[in-house]
């Protein structure tokens, strides 16, 4: 009897504090209004999204990235952090300057606005002229961020 | 004893090493000297100044720094970069010119000499936005309103990171000095009314902008150029009302007066009927007078001369005919007559007619066109139409010229339809009389009755 409850008083409670962290999301949102986004992300996205010219067809491939992260409800932000990293993987595609800077301007920025506690792994590295993947990334980006900015 | 003196030690060593802490060193006085100046900066920044490009500008805030040899680096919330140095412009400024500014978070900007860091500022980018100055300033006077329509232009409209903004319309009586009366609006529109502007006076109105505060901020911008607008004069406006009414009540009065002058005065004027021949002949065959003597016994008629028309020859022009040759051959005439009376009753006179185009073709005595050598004119009524022989026989005041008056008796008659232009050789059988005057008085009275064709419409 006494050994039993000391199983429960002190195995149950860390094993839980242990477990807590796995299914809580580590990041955060600092920019809870949104203004971050709407005055310097989205002009970036735009002008992203002009320069890559969105093919609906591109956009309807389920790629298996997408399929591991998403922007569920309570991990927008460890989505949209993710992302960032993403993105970055992409800079040097020599597409133009200006691509590369609003690239940047959008990883950089969401890094600013999202506090993550634990730092992104480094996934599998896409292939750098994987158009379509990048298309559907920044397409992503942005639902995400309107559906937060919906959620206010 | 050891114990004192390793105090001793310890105070001596502190006290070198807090003043070295303070700022003391072996060249203390160029360092102090260093540390007294002033390097505070302050600086405003540009979005899409060029295209897309943003700018930074700093300038010291004491003028009097020498600032030869020192150098503004920012770092932080750049993209792709660390730092970035300034460009040193005329009048001690600092410029920079990128598109490289993040827009989010904090930026470092730092006073250096070589590589040290002489003072340091943590700013916001997005909060040391100058925008641009407003221009084209247009002011439209709307009467029906009352008010005045101010509008203007940004080129911010057109940006796409400082969209919004807040803009200060100021205006003053041109003679006011500097007391303005400024509006705030976040359109590039807005109204003035009139009650509060002063009615003939003259105005000055400007604008300038600031970014809204939601995200971005910052400072005023330079203020537009300026524009001039006059008030209406208030007793302008009573005379121009004034001189519409009248303007108008002079219309309707002659709307009036042209409505009732129509028939009578205007439309003959404007649109002349053309003479009926047939209604003229009837104006002119009137009754004759009452005291006519009709009879068709001779005897009735001894008193009045008969006038044989021997010869007539064709001539051109008419008018000019009368005009032209009438008067010498009145003078002609009249030295024929004058010489006629004493050669005898039975000379004939040769007397210049005119004819009428309505009766070009016909000769109402019943003489072929043409030349007429012997043809017997006579005024006798039964050469008349039968229309006209009523009213020849009463003794139409037409043909007074025509039918020997009295006081006329033996002068030469000029018949009222005559043939064609020529000359009638009549028979005066006058006797010595004049007749230039009785000749020009029938043809006065040929124009007269040439001119009724139209009076009488």
């Amino acid at each position: 009897m006494f050994h039993v409850s000391f199983r429960y008083i002190f195995g149950i409670p860390p094993l839980i504090l242990v477990l807590l962290p796995v299914t809580s999301s580590n990041c955060h949102l600092k920019d809870k209004e949104g203004k971050g986004y709407e005055n310097v992300i989205m002009i970036s996205i735009d002008e992203l999204e002009k320069m890559l010219d969105i093919d609906s067809n591109c956009l309807k491939k389920e790629l298996n990235f997408f399929r591991r992260h998403s922007c569920a409800d309570k991990k927008e932000a460890a989505f949209l952090n993710r992302a960032a990293y993403k993105l970055e993987q992409f800079v040097k595609m020599n597409i133009t300057t200006d691509f590369e800077l609003h690239l940047l301007k959008v990883s950089q920025a969401t890094f600013k606005l999202i506090n993550c506690t634990k730092e992104e792994s480094i996934s599998k590295e896409t292939k750098k002229n994987d158009r379509c993947f990048l298309k559907t990334l920044i397409q992503k980006i942005k639902t995400c961020w309107n559906k937060i900015l919906r959620g206010q | 004893m050891t114990i004192l003196g390793t105090a001793f030690a310890i105070v001596f060593y502190l006290l070198y090493t807090v003043s070295g802490e303070s700022g003391y060193a072996p060249n203390g006085d160029l360092e102090d000297a260093e540390s007294d100046t002033d390097y505070s900066f302050s600086c405003y920044a540009q979005l899409e100044v060029d295209r897309s490009q943003h700018s930074l500008t700093c300038a010291f805030d004491d003028p009097d720094i020498n600032s030869t040899n020192l150098e503004l680096e920012i770092c932080k919330s750049l993209v792709g970069v660390e730092c970035m140095k300034f460009s040193k412009l005329q009048e001690e400024k600092y410029f920079i010119k990128t598109k490289k500014f993040l827009l989010l978070g904090e930026s470092k900007i730092c006073v250096k000499l070589g590589e040290d860091n002489l003072a340091c500022k943590q700013v916001e980018i997005s909060h040391l936005v100058k925008p641009e100055a407003p221009f084209d300033i247009k002011v439209i006077y709307r009467a029906r309103a009352n008010d005045f329509e101010v509008t203007f232009n940004t080129s911010h409209l057109q940006k796409k990171y400082v969209k919004h903004l807040i803009h200060d319309v100021a205006y003053h009586q041109e003679k006011d000095g500097n007391n303005w009366t400024h509006m705030s609006t976040s359109n590039t529109r807005l109204t003035l009314p009139l009650r509060k502007l002063r009615s003939g006076a003259k105005y000055e109105i400007k604008v300038r902008s600031i970014p809204d505060g939601e995200y971005y901020k910052g400072f005023w911008s330079e203020w537009s150029p300026s524009s001039h607008f006059k008030i209406p004069d208030a007793n302008s406006a009573e005379e121009i009302l004034t001189i519409s009414i009248t303007c108008f009540f002079c219309v309707v009065l002659l709307v009036i007066l042209s409505c009732a002058l129509w028939k009578k005065r205007i439309k003959p004027i404007v649109w002349p009927s053309l003479p009926d021949h047939k209604k003229t002949l009837e104006q002119l065959c009137k009754k004759p007078e009452k005291n006519l003597n009709v009879s068709f016994n001779p005897e009735h008629f001894l008193e009045f001369q008969i006038h044989k028309v021997n010869d007539i020859q064709s001539r051109d022009e008419v008018e000019s005919f009368l005009q032209d040759t009438l008067s010498p051959q009145l003078e002609e005439s009249d030295k024929q007559g004058y010489a006629g009376s004493g050669q005898g009753p039975n000379w004939p006179s040769q007397i210049p007619v005119t004819t009428s185009e309505a009766f070009k073709g016909e000769l109402p005595f019943g003489c072929p066109a043409g030349n007429i050598s012997t043809c017997e004119v006579s005024m006798h009524p039964s050469f008349w139409s039968p229309d006209c022989r009523e009213g020849a026989r009463s003794g139409s005041h037409m043909y007074q010229g025509l039918l020997l008056s009295p006081g006329t008796a033996g002068s030469t008659v000029v018949p009222p339809f005559p043939l064609q232009s020529g000359i009638l050789t009549l028979n005066t059988g006058v006797q010595g009389q004049p007749i230039l005057t009785s000749l020009r008085q029938n043809q006065e009275e040929a124009y007269v009755t040439m001119s009724n064709f139209y009076k009488n419409q």
